[in-house]
């Protein structure tokens, strides 16, 4: 034992590197593999069959993978800026509250809760074109008087999944936001103010770079699950009408576990991981450039 | 009118329409939840009635009674998933928890080499899709044969919440004054002792709330549980909800009494934590 004894840092992290290297990083080098390999779940043995990229080859040429593909994209990035900008929204509106702000921080608070699953459902519920909320309300208020299928038409069922996301991941921006707007100093705001800067200026030059961390705060969290997006489609429309919905991870369960191509299904997946990698390490990135720009200023 | 009265009339109108901005982003945020419970409250007669009856007529229990009534008797095995959510959620929460101080203590106090290589290489390991990560495991898990059990899902849970209970109680335990430890190692403490005795009881409540934001996490999840459950033996509440659906009918009352009792455990440990949890995100951000 003596001679060599590694560092305690090294130490202390090693349970947490074993686990992950157990249950994410190998099973993913496993699916490396499989993914050059016509892998069935039904026939084991063509585990063993190399066939190079082809799998990747075949995703390239498939019309419908590449459709999903931008759809997931286009979700992602409407959802994530509308819910910055709601949740800067709803972060002003509770930092100007003169009373009950505790109250309305618990409240904002309330669709964190909700597991991803559940927002589908009830979003599902309230999107029924039969006996949903929205249509008995929009027919009771005389907006419309017919039935609007919003799960069943392509485009409106998008609306109905990204107002879902929206509702359920606006409270985390907004949440770190307050959090910010709360712990910025007065006086910067206070003297803009003095010097004669209208409310847009004082906001845009002084408490934005301020917010700015706690933003992409929200933002990396945010998008270290950006694929939750998966339970809430699977309960809504689970890809359908005909696909009209379809996201990339609803593809990737859809070739694994009812047609059975795991290999197919793991070459798609990588293209899932490497949209979540790019969008996490670009918010990580931003967040580290804001976070020594605030250091060097404060 | 003068400019002073102007003035006041516009700073009263300008309150007004914050009053109602306010509540109405209120009023979104909280109807889906209130119409959950309400909805489990009544009768489905009630639910499916066209045009739509506002204003309930009859309140009962009827949904969860038959829920926890059992197979057969209309309701699911509804205590057996929330057995199993519990022990599955709990177990995992403990150590992530574990595994998650020891990492996050490394981060907080030590330097060492590609330290924020090293951060963001955990980081990524949670980025990595449910749905991405349950191909291989399934297959993994099916050799295994430890598929449709709690110890293969507490393994899975355990792995997704390491890298974000490091980056919250690494947070936390930067809000610690290195001086406290350090006072107690020069009165003759051990380091491990400054650790038991200083550090961890003010790192207390903050490691508390990366727990319970570990346990939601686990008690939320469905895309690898769907996978990786089979049966009552593992099955865990968000793959429960799925009872309720079948080919093309729903059974919506049933579904919201279920939710309701999914969302109460939830509900209660968030209201618990939500001020450390906010500290503890946000804490390195600003002290970098």
């Amino acid at each position: 034992m003596k001679g060599w004894r590694p560092s305690p840092p090294l130490l202390l992290l090693l349970p947490a590197v074993i686990v992950l290297a157990a249950v994410v990083v190998l099973p993913l080098l496993l699916s490396l593999y499989s993914s050059f390999t016509p892998f069935r779940l039904t026939r084991p043995e063509t585990l063993w069959v190399f066939i190079g990229a082809r799998n990747y080859l075949n995703i390239l040429s498939n019309g419908d993978f590449w459709i999903a593909f931008a759809r997931t994209v286009v979700l992602l990035t409407v959802a994530l800026n509308l819910e910055m900008l709601i949740g800067l929204g709803l972060a002003l509106l509770v930092e100007k509250a003169s009373r009950g702000q505790r109250i309305l921080r618990t409240i904002m608070m309330f669709p964190m809760m909700f597991s991803p699953i559940l927002v589908g459902f009830q979003f599902k519920f309230m999107f029924n074109d039969n006996i949903g909320l929205v249509n008995n309300a929009l027919q009771a208020l005389g907006l419309t008087d017919r039935a609007i299928p919003w799960l069943i038409d392509g485009n409106l069922a998008f609306i109905a999944i990204l107002t879902a996301e929206i509702w359920s991941s606006t409270s985390v921006f907004a949440i770190l936001i307050l959090a910010g707007l709360l712990a910025m100093p007065r006086e910067p705001v206070e003297a803009a103010r003095v010097d004669g800067c209208t409310p847009w200026q004082t906001f845009r030059y002084v408490t934005w770079p301020f917010i700015m961390p706690f933003a992409f705060i929200a933002m990396t969290i945010r998008s270290l699950d950006v694929a939750r997006a998966y339970d809430i489609v699977k309960i809504m429309t689970d890809g359908g009408p005909a696909g009209r919905t379809e996201l990339v991870w609803t593809l990737v369960a859809r070739t694994a576990y009812s047609d059975a191509r795991m290999g197919m299904a793991n070459a798609m997946a990588y293209f899932s991981i490497l949209l979540s990698i790019l969008f996490t390490v670009y918010f990580y990135r931003k967040l580290a450039a804001a976070r020594t720009q605030i250091a060097a200023e404060w | 009118m003068d400019q002073n009265s102007l003035h006041r009339v516009r700073n009263k109108a300008l309150g007004i329409a914050h009053g109602v901005g306010l509540f109405l982003a209120m009023l979104v945020i909280c109807l889906p939840g209130i119409w959950i419970v309400l909805s489990s409250l009544r009768p489905t007669v009630e639910i499916m009635a066209k045009p739509p009856v506002w204003i309930p007529q009859q309140l009962s229990l009827d949904a969860y009674i038959a829920m926890f009534s059992g197979i057969g008797k209309g309701g699911i095995p509804v205590l057996d998933y929330f057995r199993n959510s519990l022990i599955i959620s709990v177990t995992s929460t403990v150590i992530a928890i574990a595994i998650g101080m020891a990492g996050g203590y490394a981060f907080a106090r030590y330097r060492f080499r590609a330290k924020s290589a090293m951060f963001l290489g955990l980081m990524l390991t949670r980025t990595v899709p449910g749905i991405a990560l349950s191909l291989p495991l399934f297959f993994v898990f099916a050799r295994l044969g430890i598929i449709d059990t709690h110890f293969g899902l507490i393994l899975v849970y355990v792995a997704l919440n390491v890298p974000f209970t490091i980056w919250l109680i690494d947070g936390f335990f930067r809000q610690v004054p290195k001086d406290l430890a350090e006072a107690a190692q020069i009165d003759g403490c051990t380091r491990w002792q400054a650790f038991w005795q200083v550090e961890f009881p003010l790192a207390g409540p903050g490691i508390a709330s990366a727990g319970i934001f570990a346990f939601l996490t686990s008690w939320n999840e469905f895309a690898l549980a769907s996978q990786l459950t089979r049966s009552i033996n593992s099955k865990t509440l968000p793959v429960g909800l799925l009872d309720y659906t079948a080919e093309f009918t729903i059974d919506w009352r049933g579904m919201c009494a279920l939710a309701v009792v999914m969302i109460i455990p939830a509900l209660t440990l968030t209201f618990i934590v939500q001020k450390h949890l906010v500290g503890g995100l946000t804490s390195g951000a600003v002290k970098g």
